[in-house]
């Protein structure tokens, strides 16, 4: 007789959703990003008369 | 409420960037005095040539002012008045025009002189000029058919 099979091994993996890592290294790539073309334009201003 | 560290970060970095800029466009508006070209100054359009200081354009020494000379241009389809000009290197230059007939820009190339010019009003602009070279001086506001023709040279000299 046919004998339903349970896989009792295989664990359904849950991403820990909670991790901002990545969320925090993005936003500091774009806010670099802002401040250097910030700052350099800055610096064309100051620097011409 | 529940804050996620990263979150308190970044909000404080955006905050403190935020706080950075409006402290430099802050100081530069209330303690530097910079500001916009053009401040309501107005003028008769049709009495341009008969208004003081745009019967004499070019460039005037003056005494007991911030500045040492002012530099008046008349613009008009298509050309400024004066065409050329020689300024002394590391004069303090108050650029002073207007236009007789309709929207013109002033954008001295390379510099942050970069005005627009309305019929009727006044723009002008305060700067030291402490680098020598020629300065090309162009029209960046569509104005006509000759728009691309418009053009005028500063020459900072020792």
């Amino acid at each position: 007789m046919a004998k339903a099979e349970l896989k009792t091994n295989n664990k359904t993996e849950i991403e820990d959703s909670s991790s901002l890592k990545g969320t925090l290294a993005s936003v500091f790539l774009l806010g670099a990003f802002i401040v250097v073309t910030w700052v350099s334009v800055y610096y064309l201003f100051v620097d011409r008369f | 409420m529940h804050m996620h560290k990263f979150e308190k970060i970044w909000l404080a970095f955006g905050i403190g960037a935020l706080v950075v800029f409006l402290t430099t466009v802050g100081v530069s508006a209330f303690y530097l005095g910079n500001k916009p070209p053009s401040c309501l100054t107005t003028i008769n359009v049709d009495k341009v040539d008969q208004t003081k200081p745009f019967d004499k354009p070019g460039l005037h020494k003056v005494e007991g002012k911030d500045w040492d000379y002012e530099l008046v241009y008349v613009a008009s389809a298509f050309s400024y008045n004066p065409v050329k000009v020689e300024v002394p290197l590391g004069a303090k230059v108050k650029v002073i025009a207007t236009t007789k007939d309709v929207v013109h820009g002033f954008e001295v190339a390379g510099t942050n002189i970069n005005m627009m010019l309305e019929p009727g009003y006044v723009s002008e602009y305060t700067t030291t000029f402490d680098k020598a070279g020629e300065y090309l001086i162009v029209c960046n506001e569509y104005c006509g058919a000759g728009h691309h023709l418009m053009s005028s040279m500063i020459e900072v000299k020792k």
